[in-house]
């Protein structure tokens, strides 16, 4: 029994540590340690990793890897391009773009570039590989089918055909 | 020799499907399983009746689909409008669980102490079978891709049989379920399991409405 | 011991007096010092202030639970101002960085999401299986990270188990605020199985948010939506996410709470909620009744703001799992027969000294995190009087 006392006391003392030690040891600790976990972000929010970039002169087209969701998320697979920086594309972006690097283009893709960062995007691609998906007027319906602004890029989603 | 190799390959479809099987069957059958019995007999017993129904859905759908061609009955819109279907039907069968399990408890509710559960066996295997037939019939995305290349086979039979090691495959990752077994049963799990029941229930019965009406909830 | 606990006076004790009271709440200040006014950060002189005003709050409201005696009502202060002042401070500091109140679609992609504790639960199973995080936000950001927020949260259960809910969640405080306001319940008979309902909102939501590969919760039913942020409406679904959102708001944390003087959403909806009980098992802190001296009257059970107490827990002298250390029943008990514990030892052995370990601890914490949200609302309110 006064061992139990003895340990109850103890586990108490030790939480007060704890709870002192938090601001300055643990909590710095603890968000490292699961920052520093094998996690990462949904590809259907953050877009997948690039995995190429095709200089366009004066801007790039980055390439992203494409995404396919899980389980039974309400999303299409899909693939990410990115035009940036927004500073130098033109007013009318109109570019034929390779995705899967094999040498013929893919998607031919045009939307406006406002000055005025505020008003919404609009997007056509028209598929010149049957694995991508037309799209036309699009805005941004879902995550897999979209145009946006976001910091120093156009972020465009293409849908990939259906299996 | 094709026809173990095809063998083989439904195997291997059924065993990387396993984590979406199990995602898309969980929420019917973790609630469901925690307001049976205790113990490792009566969980097996649900499994197996649960698996062998959900078995028979994925015949029934490619018999039925192959005579009515199977890749067309995986094109987006009819399998949409059976979706809906199966999900409001799945919603039906998870509220009439919900309300049929309140007999499992011997003592009100209040009560958070061990009670003695009722012997109810007909509605275990009832229900585990309703529900089993129903996540069979469930077009989610792993029985989608089963589906394509089942009817890429020669014949219905290779097509069953492709579907029914498909099926196989995807049983294993079932099996760990039987240890819900050994969580305690008392009136606050089963009053647990109900309530997910029925929340669960309301969210299939809003999808499968949505599909329904053309709203496409999710699916390709 | 035994007899030491019995020997207790069944009498209130006195108010402690000024001078202890005042040693006791010295660590406190020396704390609140530290947290607000930490050598090496530049502050602006709102910051100052705000800052200034948030210690001394904290730091007073310590001072009277140690000449008092009591716990509620000085934390119930705490807690509401923090229920009160997060909308203030956050919905401002969202409205300047994007303009609304809706997440755009755009800060989803960037992952700029500001990360709240409420989804943690969501996120366990799809890691599991696929590493993934549902969440359209940012792992490493320091400000609204994932892994900020995860790591305050961990820190913080391990201090105070549930008492998480009593001292550090920043949505509680609304509806404890407006349980507080009506003198009397008009709605007394509470069915008791309602308390299971938060396990099964956590069971269905986990279930759901692996199948369906979203944080569930958050796109369907958190009524704090209605004063945090929300998925921006931009189609039907989107409307009618928002209106769930607004309806158990209203419900749950205003309506309900008032006819009830109960917090029922924690007590009835609250996934979060039924996550955290799990880990009163592991606290060091703990309330218990002394069999012995309880009558039983049953004025806990009335008192206890999250129906963490029934009949037959009394009986068994302890609370239910759900008990957020809020200390209510041990401030209302006539007999004092409800006690803060430390596990291990002796029922109603030295509960005082219990009570302000446990105290210490969780103030310490309630400063450091609630306190900075507390600073962050008053300084949002100076900065539209100045």
């Amino acid at each position: 029994m006064k061992l139990r006392v003895v340990l109850g006391y103890t586990a108490a003392g030790a939480t007060v540590l704890v709870a002192v030690l938090t601001p300055f040891l643990l909590f710095p600790l603890f968000s490292k340690g699961v920052a520093a976990l094998p996690l990462h972000v949904d590809e259907v929010y953050s877009g997948g990793p690039t995995v190429r970039a095709i200089s366009m002169g004066a801007y790039s087209i980055d390439v992203h890897r494409p995404v396919y969701p899980h389980f039974l998320q309400s999303e299409k697979p899909f693939v990410q391009l990115d035009w940036n920086p927004v500073s130098a594309l033109p007013q009318h972006v109109s570019d034929e773009v390779d995705i899967d690097g094999d040498g013929q283009p893919d998607i031919r893709v045009c939307f406006e570039v406002p000055r005025d960062p505020k008003p919404p995007l609009r997007v056509d691609v028209v598929s010149l590989n049957p694995r991508y998906q037309t799209m036309q007027n699009a805005g941004k319906e879902k995550f897999s089918r979209l145009i946006v602004r976001v910091d120093n890029a156009i972020l465009v989603r293409v849908p990939l055909a259906n299996p | 020799m094709p026809a173990f190799a095809s063998c083989g390959e439904a195997i291997i479809l059924g065993l990387v499907s396993g984590p979406a099987c199990i995602a898309a069957c969980g929420p019917i059958l973790v609630p469901s399983l925690l307001a049976e019995h205790k113990g490792f007999r009566p969980h097996a017993r649900y499994l197996s009746v649960f698996l062998a129904a959900r078995l028979l859905g994925y015949m029934l759908f490619a018999v039925v689909a192959w005579e009515l061609g199977l890749l067309a009955s995986l094109l987006p819109a009819p399998r949409l409008l059976l979706m809906g279907v199966v999900y409001v039907l799945l919603a039906g069968v998870l509220l009439w669980y919900a309300y049929s399990a309140r007999r499992s408890c011997a003592q009100p509710c209040a009560d958070s102490k061990l009670v003695q559960i009722t012997e109810n066996r007909n509605h275990g295997v009832t229900g585990a079978a309703a529900l089993g037939l129903l996540t069979g019939l469930n077009l989610c995305p792993p029985f989608v891709v089963a589906g394509i290349r089942a009817a890429q086979m020669g014949s219905m039979a290779a097509a069953l049989l492709f579907f029914a090691v498909f099926f196989l495959g995807t049983s294993i990752w079932f099996v760990p379920f039987v240890g819900l077994g050994c969580i305690v049963r008392n009136q606050a799990v089963i009053t647990v399991a109900r309530m997910a029941m029925v929340l669960i229930a309301l969210y299939y019965l809003s999808m499968g409405i949505a599909m329904l009406l053309g709203k496409k909830a999710y699916g390709y | 011991m035994a007899t030491d606990a019995r020997t207790l006076p069944l009498a209130r004790p006195a108010p402690r007096g000024i001078g202890w009271s005042l040693l006791l709440t010295l660590p406190i200040l020396v704390w609140s010092l530290l947290m607000f006014f930490n050598p090496g950060s530049s502050k602006t002189p709102i910051w100052i202030i705000s800052g200034a005003i948030t210690a001394l709050f904290m730091t007073t409201l310590f001072f009277m639970m140690m000449r008092s005696r009591s716990t509620y009502r000085w934390r119930r202060i705490f807690f509401v101002s923090l229920g009160v002042l997060f909308p203030i401070g956050f919905i401002y500091n969202i409205v300047v960085m994007r303009g609304t109140m809706g997440i755009p679609v755009e800060e989803m992609i960037a992952g700029r999401t500001p990360f709240c504790f409420m989804p943690i639960p969501m996120l366990i199973l799809p890691a599991a299986f696929t590493r993934t995080l549902v969440f359209p936000g940012s792992i490493a950001s320091a400000s609204h990270g994932i892994a900020a927020m995860v790591g305050v949260w961990l820190a913080l259960t391990l201090v105070m188990g549930k008492g998480w809910c009593s001292y550090a969640c920043f949505f509680g405080g609304i509806e404890e605020g407006v349980a507080a306001i009506p003198a009397r319940a008009k709605i007394r008979k509470l069915d008791p199985r309602l308390r299971y309902l938060p396990w099964a909102v956590l069971l269905a939501m986990v279930l759901l948010s692996l199948a369906l590969f979203e944080p569930a919760y958050c796109m369907w039913l958190c009524p704090f939506k209605a004063v945090s942020e929300y998925v921006a409406a931009r189609n039907l679904l989107g409307l009618v996410q928002n209106v769930i959102f607004i309806l158990l708001f209203a419900g749950l944390v205003i309506v309900l709470p008032f006819l009830t003087k109960k917090r029922t959403q924690c007590s009835w909806f609250c996934p979060f909620g039924a996550f955290q009980s799990i880990f009163n098992k592991i606290s060091i802190f703990e309330v218990k009744i002394d069999k012995e001296r309880c009558k039983p009257c049953l004025v806990c059970l009335n008192a206890c703001p999250n129906l963490s107490l029934s009949k037959e827990s009394v009986a068994r002298g302890e609370t239910l799992l759900s008990c957020m250390k809020c200390g209510a029943c041990v401030d209302v008990c006539p007999r004092q027969a409800i006690v803060w514990h430390i596990k291990g030892t002796e029922i109603a052995w030295k509960p005082e000294r219990a009570r302000l370990m446990f105290l210490y601890a969780a103030w310490a914490m309630a400063i450091m995190f609630g306190g900075s949200i507390i600073a962050q609302g008053i300084a949002t309110i100076l900065h539209f009087i100045v």
